[in-house]
């Protein structure tokens, strides 16, 4: 049991007093525990800072702006994961049941794939365990860390912490090619979706990097290849 | 080797393939099946639909599972229909399918939010004062207030409670009621039929508060007023199912599969029963499929097609060769055989007014509004006032009804025509298609067409007086020769003269064998059929500023051909009205008829026009619209001077009304020791009192707070985009014109000018939610609503006669609450708040003379200005009516949720009925319970839907006896038997919520519901001789009011479209390189979008480009050089948008054709001319208003809330289009303020 992931879900939370009022508990916590390892705690406390010394309607304009107005930095796991699809909703009762399945009942207000909460439910499991599942969304978690870094935010600091809880590997927004849209023909292939097959093997679902890459290509869909615009405000 | 080894003794390998190596064998895991599996198990399935902005009203199983909804699929259980008729399912499209994506993506509004800078300034202002003075010390400071207006659309909204966002709500209305007055709360929502409570909570809310209520099927352009004017009905239309029922269908700007996907289906059906087809759309569109001739006018003229195709039918039909069926249904269900006055201008005659039994010195015997009985001939050519007229509606019973018969109960036959025996008289037509903007064609045909028509002269009170019929005005102005002499009619087709075939197909390009071909399959289908031809039409006609002239002559088609009324035939306009079926049960909840009447209630478009400022840049002059042949008398002033006198003579609400707080009105009157309404005539006049409506830029006369719900107004339906946020919001805009002032222009008479504009009328603008809109981001508060998968509420549409639920498939996601539970929170919160300025208040309203009221009977002849000094002002005759209001501030919450005694001291109806209604209360008391009032109860949603249902005939079948009695007392006929089968029948909530329900016929409608036949409209007034609501009581093609005439619209013609400007004053000016093209600009509906789901939806957008579009032809594309996909940006002087061009053959050279609101949050990015990302269609559009639409006080042209007024057209539109260069998503942070270009 790590109180390091309520640490982590509290500063990625809405901004509160409490919350500015609590970012010495929390630095506590992270070098207590040391979970995190002392380059990303160096970059949390950073944000800490930030956090303490902000005035408060600053901050929770910044996070509105930031993880309520956004698609791509979105803090529902799904939408990265299910986005439009059907799946979505069959996915989300699987975790309710997951959650059920060691005696927790989510209180109302939330949906179960929200990070903050995701990371709350992993606090109260044993280490081993938490770590397991932390890595089932590594993709996410990383591609997250990469978008917040390219928008030179403190918050970035706590998602590359959890991309390094989970084990993320390294194939961030970077790794993808380059695509020319001018192209017809590369921007076939890059489109192309594989055909389907009943078998073993990776599909092109789930929390996979295949997936991933495939929704990140989306994102990126654009004649002068901006980062993704799917939600802007006026 | 002997491979013994490689052997296998006790297994078999599995065979490999099979069916010819087709099939292959494999042995893998079969846990995939369980992705299905899982689908199909859940734990409940909830009735719901899409409860704004479709038409399509279908019911729809709402799949949830562990308190999640996971997918959505069709319902399939309507009633069945008869044989030999289709039944209505499958109904739901691909929009709706992917609905539920809504419920938990990322574009949801999930908590009440609040603009920071407002926030901290309330939460600082209200640490050390009351709820009131901290709203005050806010928004008296001009500082403070501008600190957060002008960052409106910029980001910086954060997080509030519900206590919090209520308190500051209720503690700026309680402000703005007691220092400006409650008739500057205003309040916007469209739609109700679609999801009535949702509406009602909002408008019962203000309507209790004094507030206003905007109409939006006008605004929207959704209205055509050409209903109103011809039948006195807002809009009714046959159901759906009824197209499979006719023999000929012309399918007339109407795209049926991509916007009525639902109902297309009868319209593929009744093709394999043989009925043919034909389409007219300027493109390509997706319904031209279904066409067996499709037709392409050039964008704009289908008022010149229909007119040489009522040519065409007039004079094979009715002249050269006369159909019993037509003659006998002209006869006696149209104004046709009415007589019309001729009057004397210069060497010829005009139509005036149609006579009046007052015109004859002995009244006809008519004694009850003689001035209002309209007059023919009878068969012997003596005068006669026919019954069904207005004047038999009000001050008498028993004669209103459409019996071929005259005021004393002879039978009459009326005299359609006096050619024959009788002299002519060479009677003057405006010709209005001598000048035409662009490239649209302008002939060479004088303006003035005089022609040869049949009079007889009549002794009248005052002299004898030269008259005509209807019929034979008509005949002449198609320009049809009937041997009579004289100039500008056609004996041949081919002749070019106003409004053959050949001179259609100069106007409009369709080649004139085609508009022959047509017109004579449509009217010969008819004949055989006794009126089986129908016309399905829609915006791409109706959103013209001319669109009464496309309307009126498609109208005349089908009346000439006696369609209307009959099954299988008829006017069939399916745009955006959406029948709220149970009307009369949800006006008293929606608008609190049961606490206090009447309510305040404003046209949309007036409204916008002038608070938006958009009357400060308007281009288009009244001389350009003004007939040659308008009657003398002063018709100089500008649009909006029109509009100002409209709501001075009271033909046109007015909102804010009074300079004064209307709180202040009733001690004034007091202390001048008068009535209400006799003082405030007399201060009006004085200049004691001030209309707001002539200085709309003094900040006395702002809208101060306004709530926009159920509804994108500044993403989707914001005519005039950039001025809604230049002059309403104060924000960053793309206006790119300069005002009159500033161009040297005239300027209005009536209304004040000021030099400079304000910026910023709102104090507050709140939007309610689900999904974070254009609107949201432009608003101060933004309050999480559920969705229509979260909230009990109710359905209905014109396209199906079945009524059917939303339900509440789960509880509403993270803070959302359903409409009815916010604006009752708001209640709760401002009853509240208000002790602290606010008491029992007694409140004086102004309201204008209704349609369906006695009061329509106004001025029978001519246009009285009290202002001008021409009359007295009287209240309810020749300017508004005045009524005095007592509001009970501190009660408004147990107001709000009671049904008040009103209901049974008044009794409740609907378009000039009534009934008592006490049964009903007493039944509701019984259901929903006592509230402390001591009326019913209104909680909850399910209470008021339970009071909807009860009160509605169309829900209540003893209700609805009660009105067709009380209709049969005025017609003097029984019509009861209409519904007595049903006396017994109570739809309630749980009923619809088992299965959709069948209504019950009512009087509100002119339709009927029955084993038999479809609903159509007007057949209660063919079948049941219930007059229309209109002067004659009649179909009314001639419009004899003083401004339909002065205007040019008696009767129908053609108008090009208006010259709106906007093009000479940006061409060149913002030049980058590339080069320009000026096109027409064109706004349909589309397939990704707007029906069930908004165009955010990733699912529709990725069946799309994914963003915005705009569709033009190869040729003109080639001319400037833009290619498929390329980023292209359009403007003229009202702003500027950006989109990628989609190249099609499908698009007409000389247009471009973007669909309809499409989000400027999703891939906008900025605009090279404005620097603001992208702008929307409605940044390059602007309103301009329309003299005929404000006409009132004159039975059918009289206002009713969404009935009648002033329509938001927007076609007319020119834009300069070109490739851009640099596409810049503005995503890099501004310096200064680092978080508002966040994604």
């Amino acid at each position: 049991m790590a109180r390091t992931y309520r640490a982590l879900a509290a500063l990625l939370s809405y901004p509160t007093e409490a919350l500015q009022a609590a970012t010495g508990e929390i630095a506590v916590t992270l070098a207590e525990e040391g979970l995190v390892p002392a380059p990303q705690r160096a970059a949390i406390d950073a944000l800490l800072r930030e956090l303490a010394a902000t005035d408060i309607y600053e901050l929770q304009e910044r996070y509105f702006g930031l993880f309520d107005r956004s698609r791509t930095l979105s803090l529902h796991l799904f939408e990265h994961i299910h986005g439009e699809s059907r799946d979505r909703g069959q996915a989300m009762a699987d975790l309710i049941e997951l959650y059920q399945s060691h005696g927790l009942e989510m209180a109302p207000g939330e949906l179960p794939d929200f990070l903050p909460l995701f990371l709350e439910f992993l606090s109260l499991l044993p280490q081993d365990e938490a770590r397991a599942m932390l890595a089932e969304p590594a993709g996410i978690l990383r591609a997250l860390a990469d978008r917040l870094a390219a928008r030179n935010t403190a918050y970035a600091a706590t998602m590359e912490a959890l991309a390094h809880l989970a084990a993320a590997p390294d194939i961030g927004v970077s790794d993808i090619p380059d695509e020319d849209p001018d192209d017809l023909a590369a921007l076939d292939v890059a489109w192309e979706e594989a055909a389907v097959h009943f078998g073993p093997g990776e599909q092109a679902d789930g929390c996979s990097t295949d997936r991933l890459r495939t929704r990140l290509r989306a994102a990126a869909r654009d004649a002068s290849r901006p980062p993704a615009h799917d939600v802007a405000s006026a | 080797m002997s491979h013994f080894l490689d052997r296998l003794t006790f297994f078999k390998k599995q065979v490999g393939t099979f069916a010819d190596g087709h099939g292959i064998v494999t042995n893998e895991p079969r846990a995939w099946e369980d992705g299905y599996r899982k689908r199909w198990q859940h734990d409940k399935i909830v009735r719901s639909t899409h409860g704004v902005n479709c038409t399509g009203s279908c019911s729809w199983k709402i799949y949830v599972k562990g308190g999640i909804v996971t997918w959505e699929t069709q319902q399939t259980d309507y009633p069945r229909t008869r044989p030999d008729l289709p039944n209505h399912e499958p109904r739901g499209c691909s929009r709706g399918a992917s609905y539920s994506w809504y419920l938990y993506s990322a574009n949801r509004v999930k908590h009440p939010m609040v603009r920071g800078r407002l926030l901290k300034l309330w939460r600082e202002a209200r640490a050390i004062r009351t709820p009131v003075a901290a709203w005050a010390s806010i928004v008296e400071d001009p500082d403070k207030r501008a600190s957060y207006t002008s960052k409106r659309g910029l980001g910086g909204l954060v997080r509030a409670s519900w206590d919090e966002v209520n308190e500051i709500i209720a503690a700026a209305n309680a402000y703005t009621v007691k220092t400006h007055g409650p008739d500057r709360v205003i309040g916007f929502s469209p739609i109700p039929a679609m999801s009535m409570v949702s509406y009602a909570a909002g408008a019962r809310y203000l309507s209790l508060l004094g507030g206003v209520s905007l109409s939006f099927y006008d605004w929207y352009c959704d209205l055509p007023p050409a209903s109103p004017m011809t039948w006195g009905e807002q809009t009714d239309v046959p159901e759906s199912a009824d197209w499979y029922n006719a023999g000929f269908l012309l399918l007339w700007g109407s795209n049926v599969p991509q916007t009525r996907t639902p109902d297309a289906h009868f319209y593929t059906e009744v093709r394999y029963k043989g009925t043919k087809s034909v389409v007219v759309s300027p493109d390509y569109a997706e319904a031209t499929k279904f066409a067996d001739l499709w037709l392409h006018p050039k964008q704009g003229t289908d008022a010149a097609l229909a007119m040489a195709m009522g040519h065409v039918i007039l004079r094979e039909f009715h002249l050269n060769r006369r159909v019993p069926y037509f003659d006998d249904y002209v006869r006696r269900y149209t104004d046709l055989p009415m007589l019309v006055r001729l009057v004397r201008q210069g060497d010829h005659y005009v139509p005036e007014r149609q006579l009046r039994a007052d015109d004859f010195a002995d009244a006809l015997g008519e004694t009850n509004n003689p001035q209002w009985k309209t007059v023919a001939l009878d068969a012997g050519g003596k005068p006669v006032a026919p019954l069904g007229s207005v004047g038999f509606r009000w001050g008498e019973q028993g004669k209103w009804n459409l019996e071929a018969k005259e005021g004393a109960g002879r039978d009459v036959s009326l005299t359609l025509t006096l050619a024959g025996d009788n002299p002519t008289a060479r009677v003057a037509f405006p010709y209005f298609g001598g000048t035409a903007p662009h490239d649209f064609v302008a002939t060479d045909h004088p303006d003035i067409l005089t022609r040869n028509v049949p009079v007889r002269c009549l002794e009248l009170k005052d002299g004898s007086t030269p008259v005509a019929t209807v019929f034979d005005l008509l005949c002449a102005n198609y320009g049809l020769d009937r041997g009579l002499g004289g100039d500008n009619v056609a004996m041949d087709y081919d002749e070019d003269k106003p409004f053959t075939p050949a001179w259609a197909e100069r106007v409009t390009g369709v080649p004139r064998n085609h508009i022959i071909h047509v017109a004579r399959e449509f009217a010969s289908n008819a004949e055989k059929t006794n009126g089986r031809s129908m016309v399905i039409l829609g915006a791409g006609l109706n959103h013209w500023y001319h669109m009464d002239m496309a309307y009126r002559g498609i109208i005349n088609l089908l009346v000439l051909c006696g369609c209307v009324g009959q099954s299988g035939g008829g006017w069939s306009h399916y745009v955006g009205q959406e029948k709220l079926r149970p009307q009369t049960g949800w006006l008293p909840v929606a608008f609190a008829l049961d606490w206090s009447r009447p309510p305040r209630q404003q046209n949309g478009t007036s409204f916008f026009y002038a608070h938006t400022d958009q009357w400060r840049y308007e281009t288009l002059n009244v001389a350009e619209i003004l007939s040659p042949t308008a009657p003398a008398g002063d018709w100089s002033g500008s649009l909006i001077d029109y509009n100002v006198r409209a709501e001075r003579m009271g033909w046109l609400p007015s909102a804010p009304q009074l300079k004064q707080n209307p709180l202040t009105i009733a001690a004034r009157a007091k202390a001048a020791g008068l009535e209400p309404k006799d003082y405030v005539a007399g201060a009006v006049r004085s200049g004691e009192l001030e209309l707001s409506c002539h200085d709309p830029d003094d900040p006395a006369n702002w809208p101060r707070n306004m709530f926009v719900w159920r509804s994108n107004l500044l993403g989707s339906s914001g005519k005039g985009h950039e001025y809604f946020l230049k002059h309403l919001l104060g924000t960053k805009n793309g206006v790119l014109g300069k005002d009159l002032g500033a161009e040297g222009r005239t300027r209005p008479q009536d209304v004040a000018w000021h030099e400079q504009a304000p910026e910023g009328k709102l104090d507050l603008l709140v939007t309610l939610d689900f999904r974070m809109s254009t609107t949201c981001v432009y608003s101060d508060i933004v309050l999480p609503t559920a969705t229509w998968y979260e909230k009990n509420d109710l359905n209905t549409s014109d396209m199906h006669p079945f009524i059917h639920p939303l339900t509440a498939a789960v509880d509403p996601a993270w803070e959302a609450r359903s409409d009815w539970e916010i604006y009752k929170g708001i209640a709760k919160a401002f009853s509240d708040v208000a002790p602290e300025v606010l008491g029992r208040e007694t409140d004086v309203v102004l309201t204008p003379i209704l349609h369906d009221t006695a009061g329509e009977l106004a001025q029978p002849y001519d246009v009285r200005d009290w202002k001008r000094g021409e009359t007295d002002p009287l209240p309810g005759r020749t300017m508004p009516a005045v009524t005095v209001v007592e509001r009970d501030y501190p009660n408004l919450y147990a107001r709000f949720t009671s049904l008040g005694p009103l209901m049974e001291k008044l009794g409740n109806g609907g378009k000039g009925i009534g009934w008592n209604t006490e049964h009903e209360v007493a039944f509701l008391r019984a259901l929903n319970g006592t509230a402390s009032t001591g009326g019913p109860k209104l909680e909850s949603d399910v209470n008021a839907i339970e009071t909807i249902l009860s009160l509605a005939p169309e829900t209540n079948g003893e209700v609805a006896v009660k009105a067709w009695e009380a209709i049969s007392r005025a017609t003097g006929r029984d019509h009861t038997h209409l519904a007595v089968h049903k006396e017994d029948e109570k739809i309630r909530f749980h009923d619809v919520v088992a299965q959709p329900r069948k209504i019950i016929s009512s009087p509100t409608w002119s339709g009927i519901e029955s084993e038999s036949v479809c609903y159509n409209a007007g057949y209660t007034n063919v079948h049941e001789l219930i007059p229309w609501r209109t002067l004659s009581g009649r179909q009314q093609l001639y419009q004899d009011h003083l401004w339909m005439r002065a205007f040019g619209e008696a009767l129908v013609t053609w108008r090009p479209p208006v010259d709106t400007k906007g093009i000479a004053p940006v061409q060149g000016r913002y030049g980058n390189g590339n080069p320009e093209i000026v096109l027409n600009f064109i706004t349909p509906h589309q397939k990704w979008g707007i029906h069930s789901t908004y165009t955010d939806n990733l699912l529709m957008l990725t069946l799309n480009r994914g963003g915005p579009v705009i569709w033009i032809s190869e040729d003109d594309a080639r001319r400037v050089g833009i290619a498929d996909n390329d980023w292209v940006e359009a403007y003229n002087t009202n702003g500027a948008l950006v989109a990628r061009a989609v190249v099609s053959q499908r698009v007409n050279p000389g247009m471009v054709l973007m669909y309809h609101a499409q989000e400027k949050v999703v891939n906008v990015p900025g605009s090279e001319v404005t620097g603001q990302r992208g702008g929307i269609h409605n940044s390059v559009t602007r309103a301009v208003l329309k003299p005929t639409h404000m006409i009132g006080g004159y039975a059918q042209l009289a206002y009713g809330f969404n009935y009648y007024g002033t329509v938001g057209s927007n076609r007319d539109e020119f834009i300069v289009i070109r490739r851009m260069n640099k596409v810049d998503w503005l995503d890099e942070p501004e310096p200064a303020a680092p978080m508002e270009a966040a994604q």
